[in-house]
């Protein structure tokens, strides 16, 4: 597969360039060569694009249905983001509201519910990133050390079903874990002895709910990319470093983990891109004003600015703040890992 | 530096066996070369004695050691892959260091030690590049330096030319020559191309279907093979076969015509058997056998004549090979004379030599 997409790179046409999302070592190969396309300007591009529709049209007609999903779901409902710098009422529409300039992000900015909602959310996914980016990783790992294949198989399945249970199922789970009354772990906690924790409704214990039930949910799942990664690895490396001497521990370190370090680094920047998006369905379902201090985040904010007090353009300006710092992320996570790594998402 | 014995060794894979008891008796310093057609076996063979694969049966010995059951790190030797097996991680250098950083080797000795093999090898320009910015021939050369900074008793080859090109090839053949010239390390070393085979062996293994057909040098295979399958083997262009039987004038093509036998032979008069002749070993002379010329192939230095031997009930193929040019057309008839010392007689049954 990317030797084909090795071959095909020395085209330098747009699809080109957008191809290689398929993280593998080569990934940093289809970067630089896709950049060169030649032709100068607009008007180069476009005559390389058109030639290269004539010449791999099949391609761009299974490229079609995507960028046709992105046009009429993504960039057309864009056209009403211009609320954000209105002042908007449903009577007048979004072309008949008067303009405002920036006072939406002002009034956004003096709201000390919203800087919190940042702050949370930026925790949240801190936090993430450090203790659930790791698992599937680990995981992965570790399913590829199971010399057994039968008990692999079924340790991977049983990792695997919780991401496919619904998330408001999952939210029902964790609050009748939780519950105070029959819950098992306050069953257990009065069995030792200890008092009953009400644990939803106590903003500290939020963060490690929240993160902890979501990687039991999604550890397993996620490590399938990792395992692919791994399932691609030459075997003739593991026979080499057996000779060479080498341990089941250090063909992991020396051999596993490297050759997979470039999907890991993918997937980070993913992360890292998304780092201001956290789960919104499932703190919607989890928290409760009780924890709103630590559980509200910009997404929640949103919902409630907008959809819930009506305050449609104090929700726009704030989706649009989200999408703009997002985009900052992406991008620069992205330059970072280039530097770093020699792979990039483009 | 050791010796390597294997003795009546057997591999299966479930019930499918692929090695049906091999014993070879590899010396100090040899270079042995294992060849045969594809699925034979050989690499089976190799990564048996590398310890990748597990005995099924039988005995392996490094020097006085049976090695059965010693895992690879612990047998003292070195591999090289086919598709050389490089970590694309590391950097030549650090490739070739590996084996010495597991074995907690000191700096000081690693870097000696990686920087005597690339001036063997002449990497020292490469050492910090990483494999994908090597071209075949150069990945090849790190894959040896790899082997050789470990100083093992033995050398493990298992095609490690075979993605090359013809010309890098040959050079490559030279450089494992030499190389192995200087160090004298036992290397066993696995093929298909019976001219790397000649070329570059003390002694050939010749195996099919998981058997050992024939062990000697170069030379004695070309000169006596044991059977036809040998014969066909070793020697490019193939030996050519005529089928027949021994007659009291001489030996009794099916076609009818009659070629020359050594006296030798008249022993087994009535004997079905197999005349082999090479290519090389048959002259143009008017009491020669009568043939039709189909193709002329001149390389230059030779000419290379396929030709036809036709009798009543069926045509034999003949190849014939010739130092300079043969004045010869498709369509023509010549007359080709085997050169009797040079003849071998197989059994036709069995396919063995019959010695004559
Ligand atoms: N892991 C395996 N499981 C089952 N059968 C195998 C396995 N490895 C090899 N074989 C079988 O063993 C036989 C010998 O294989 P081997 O790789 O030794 O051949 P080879 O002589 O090296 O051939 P080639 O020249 O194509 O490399 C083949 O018939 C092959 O199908
Ligand atoms: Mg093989």
């Amino acid at each position: 597969m990317a030797e084909v997409a090795l071959d095909r790179e020395s085209g330098g046409g747009p699809l080109r360039a957008m191809g290689g999302v398929i993280a593998t070592p080569e990934l940093a190969t289809l970067r630089t060569a896709g950049s060169q396309a030649p032709g100068f300007g607009i008007r180069g591009w476009i005559r390389v694009l058109l030639a290269d529709i004539r010449r791999d049209w099949q391609l761009y007609v299974l490229l079609a249905p995507m960028i046709i999903w992105f046009a009429v779901f993504l960039y057309t409902p864009m056209y009403g983001l211009q609320i954000a710098f209105k002042q908007y009422s449903l009577f007048r529409g979004i072309d008949g509201s008067p303009w405002v300039g920036f006072s939406n992000f002002v009034t956004l900015f003096n709201n000390e519910y919203f800087l919190r909602a940042i702050k949370n959310t930026l925790l949240i996914s801190f936090y993430s990133l450090v203790f659930a980016f790791p698992m599937p990783v680990i995981l992965a790992l570790m399913f590829n050390e199971i010399q057994h294949n039968g008990f692999r198989k079924i340790a991977q399945t049983i990792t695997y079903l919780p991401h496919f249970i619904s998330v408001v199922i999952i939210a029902g789970l964790v609050i009748n874990f939780l519950s105070p009354s029959s819950g098992i772990v306050n069953v257990l906690l009065a069995k030792m002895g200890f008092e009953k924790i009400y644990f939803l409704t106590i903003p500290d214990y939020f963060r490690p709910i929240f993160i902890g039930s979501n990687i039991w949910k999604e550890a397993g799942f996620e490590s399938i990319i990792y395992l692919a990664a791994i399932a691609g690895i030459n075997p003739a490396l593991y026979e080499s470093a057996r000779i060479d001497g080498a341990s089941r521990w250090q063909m992991m370190r020396y051999i596993t983990i490297p050759s997979i370090l470039p999907t890991v680094v993918i997937m980070l920047i993913i992360r890292i891109g998304n780092m201001i998006e956290v789960g919104f369905e499932y703190i919607v379902l989890l928290y409760q004003p009780a924890t709103f201090e630590t559980a509200d985040v910009i997404a929640t904010f949103i919902y409630r600015a907008g959809l819930q007090n009506n305050q449609y353009s104090i929700g726009a300006a704030a989706g649009l703040f989200n999408a703009v710092v997002a985009f900052i992320l992406v991008y620069g996570a992205n330059r970072l890992s280039r530097r770093v790594s020699q792979t990039s998402l483009w | 530096m050791s010796s390597v014995h294997v003795r009546d060794l057997k591999k299966s894979y479930g019930h499918a066996p692929v090695l049906h008891g091999i014993s070879l008796d590899i010396e100090d310093g040899e270079f042995v070369i294992l060849v045969g057609p594809s699925g034979c076996g050989k690499s089976t063979l190799l990564r048996m004695i590398a310890g990748l694969e597990g005995v099924t049966a039988g005995e392996i010995r490094i020097g006085s050691r049976v090695v059965n059951n010693v895992p690879p790190k612990e047998r003292d030797i070195a591999m090289v892959f086919q598709n050389y097996a490089l970590y694309p991680h590391m950097t030549v250098a650090e490739n070739m260091a590996f084996s010495l950083v597991l074995k907690r080797a000191s700096k000081a000795e690693i870097t000696q030690k990686v920087q005597q093999a690339a001036a063997i090898l002449g990497l020292e320009t490469m050492l910090d590049r990483h494999p994908k910015e090597l071209s075949g021939g150069q990945r090849q050369r790190v894959a040896m330096g790899r082997a050789i900074v470990r100083d093992p008793k033995v050398f493990l080859f298992d095609e490690p030319l075979s993605n090359l090109d013809a010309k890098l090839r040959v050079q490559m053949r030279s450089e494992i020559k030499a190389l192995h010239q200087r160090l004298k390390t036992t290397t066993i070393y696995v093929t298909h191309d019976q001219i790397e085979a000649m070329t570059m062996a003390d002694r050939i293994v010749v195996m099919r279907g998981g058997v050992m057909e024939q062990m000697g040098t170069p030379l004695d295979l070309y000169d006596q093979p044991a059977n036809l399958f040998v014969a066909s083997f070793i020697g490019s262009p193939a030996m050519n076969q005529i089928p027949g039987s021994i007659g009291a004038k001489g030996f009794v093509a099916d076609t009818g015509h009659v070629l020359p036998l050594p006296t030798s032979a008249v022993a087994q008069i009535g004997r079905s058997a197999v005349y082999g002749i090479r290519p090389e070993h048959m002259t143009l002379e008017p009491s020669g056998m009568p043939v039709r010329v189909k193709t002329v192939e001149p390389t230059g230095s030779e000419t290379l004549l396929l030709t036809e031997l036709s009798g009543p009930q069926t045509s034999i193929d003949i190849t014939a090979v010739f130092r300079g040019r043969v004045a010869a057309a498709p369509g023509d008839t010549i007359h080709l004379q085997p050169d009797m010392a040079m003849v071998h007689l197989f059994d036709k049954e069995t396919g063995h030599r019959i010695m004559a």
